[in-house]
């Protein structure tokens, strides 16, 4: 165990410059966390890598500022995690997109589910906290997948919904905004459709400020396509209503 | 043996305006982003534009790592280094994806092979830089093995194992250069514990 550890200690110089490849990476990382020794050696390493950085800066092109500044006003943000100690508790998939822009690459594209995501950890009692993080784990997951995609679709009755999903891990998140409200006695269903056939993938939460809680659906393997019923309340196992709106997922 | 000097390579002052402005940037401050673009678009570029050599891809990735910067703004720590740091972590992170990423690497040497970059002219792309001029002289401060190692890591995108064949030198000789020469160049720099 100790020869183990200080082989791996070993690689704090080689980490710092990103020269292991992913496997090694992600093992040197799991060590990093329980070895505050090779955080401060890695921190410290860091630097100087910034200072091999800052002594090769260079005039960037003309145009590309402008680029930058108009893309960025069309990007979502992240919004914050809800604390740092939280975000300790909570595990790997937050702490690691926070920092390591290859998982924070997937997480980025989708601020706005993120933002409707995180949000539910506002919920008070302690078992829907518990319950609620769990699927914000879940979720993060989905989020930080290196294949995460982002599809956003308008309902013929109004408002819009967006999807991300990972095939990788058979899994997408749902949310909504502005669908209109319904009555106590109907719900929007949530399908996975793939010709000639509708799975059932989850019930809409009650809307709250127009948007509703994100909904985490699995198995994604054939669908291509997502669609949104009004179903009677408690949801049924197959369309009984012509969808207010169907998407198509990104290949 | 360069004197040490002062560390100018991260000014405390200019990283306490950085991590303002990350701050801003972070609540969606589109003039704050443009303030930190300003200041961190010239390294980040040179970096990439390092790693990559290719101008047109270097622009692409820089764009990629600056909207990085403005999505990911909110998770900024401090605790574990500095905004320049942070930024030129993403940046160097994405240069060195796409180094990988590109399929054959035999392309890579041959693109390489008009455009020597012998492993000591890393200030060529800085006018009148003292950051580079300091870097220079503590990267002259090191072992041939250790120079050699870091420059081929860190501005070429290899990996310690690529680094090792390319030196003919063992893994685990490889291994200790990189650390034992970083922390000599730290301390050259002025980077203390």
């Amino acid at each position: 165990m100790r020869l183990f550890s200080r082989r791996v200690h070993e690689l704090s110089g080689a980490y710092a410059l990103d020269a292991l490849d992913d496997a090694e990476r992600d093992r040197f990382e799991r060590h990093l966390r329980r070895c505050s020794a090779c955080a401060e050696d890695v921190r410290q390493m860091t630097s100087t890598a910034t200072a091999l950085a800052m002594a090769v800066a260079a005039e960037p092109p003309p145009g590309l500022k402008q680029r930058v500044l108009a893309a960025a006003a069309a990007t979502p943000q992240l919004p914050p995690l809800p604390s740092a100690a939280a975000r300790r508790r909570r595990g790997r998939h937050v702490t690691r997109s926070a920092w390591f822009p290859r998982l924070a690459l997937g997480v980025a594209a989708v601020g706005v589910a993120a933002a409707v995501a995180l949000a539910v950890v506002t919920v008070s009692t302690q078992n829907r906290l518990n319950t609620v993080q769990a699927q914000n784990q879940a979720i993060a997951a989905v989020l930080a997948a290196p294949d995460a995609q982002i599809a956003t679709g308008t309902s013929s009755t109004g408002g819009t919904a967006t999807v991300v999903l990972s095939y990788a891990q058979q899994k997408m998140i749902f949310t909504s905004s502005g669908l209109p409200r319904l009555p106590n006695a109907k719900v929007y269903e949530l399908w996975l459709l793939s010709t000639g056939s509708a799975v059932p993938a989850g019930l809409l939460p009650q809307a709250s400020d127009g948007k509703t809680a994100p909904v985490l659906a699995s198995g994604l393997t054939s669908a291509d396509k997502v669609g949104v019923t009004v179903e009677p309340a408690g949801g049924t196992s197959s369309p009984t209503t012509t969808p207010i709106l169907v998407m198509t997922l990104p290949d | 043996m360069p004197a040490p000097r002062p560390d100018r390579s991260s000014p405390p002052r200019d990283d306490a305006d950085l991590e303002r402005l990350l701050a801003l940037v972070a609540r969606g401050d589109q003039d704050a982003f443009e303030a930190l673009y300003d200041k961190l678009s010239g390294p980040a570029y040179g970096l990439v534009r390092k790693v990559l050599r290719d101008p047109a891809q270097s622009e692409e990735v820089t764009q990629e790592v600056m909207l990085e910067v403005w999505r990911t703004a909110s998770r900024f720590d401090p605790a574990r280094g500095t905004a320049t740091t942070w930024a030129l972590t993403i940046a160097h992170r994405r240069a060195v994806d796409r180094v990988r990423s590109e399929t054959a690497t035999t392309d890579r040497e041959q693109r390489s092979a008009p455009f020597p970059f012998p492993v000591d002219d890393v200030a060529e792309t800085v006018e009148a830089n003292m950051d580079a001029e300091q870097v220079r002289r503590c990267l002259d401060g090191l072992t041939e093995v250790q120079r050699e190692a870091i420059t081929l890591a860190y501005y070429e995108g290899h990996t310690y194992p690529q680094v090792a064949k390319k030196l003919e030198v063992a893994l685990g000789t490889v291994k200790t250069r990189i650390r034992d020469g970083l922390m000599r160049l730290g301390n050259c720099l002025g980077i203390g514990r």
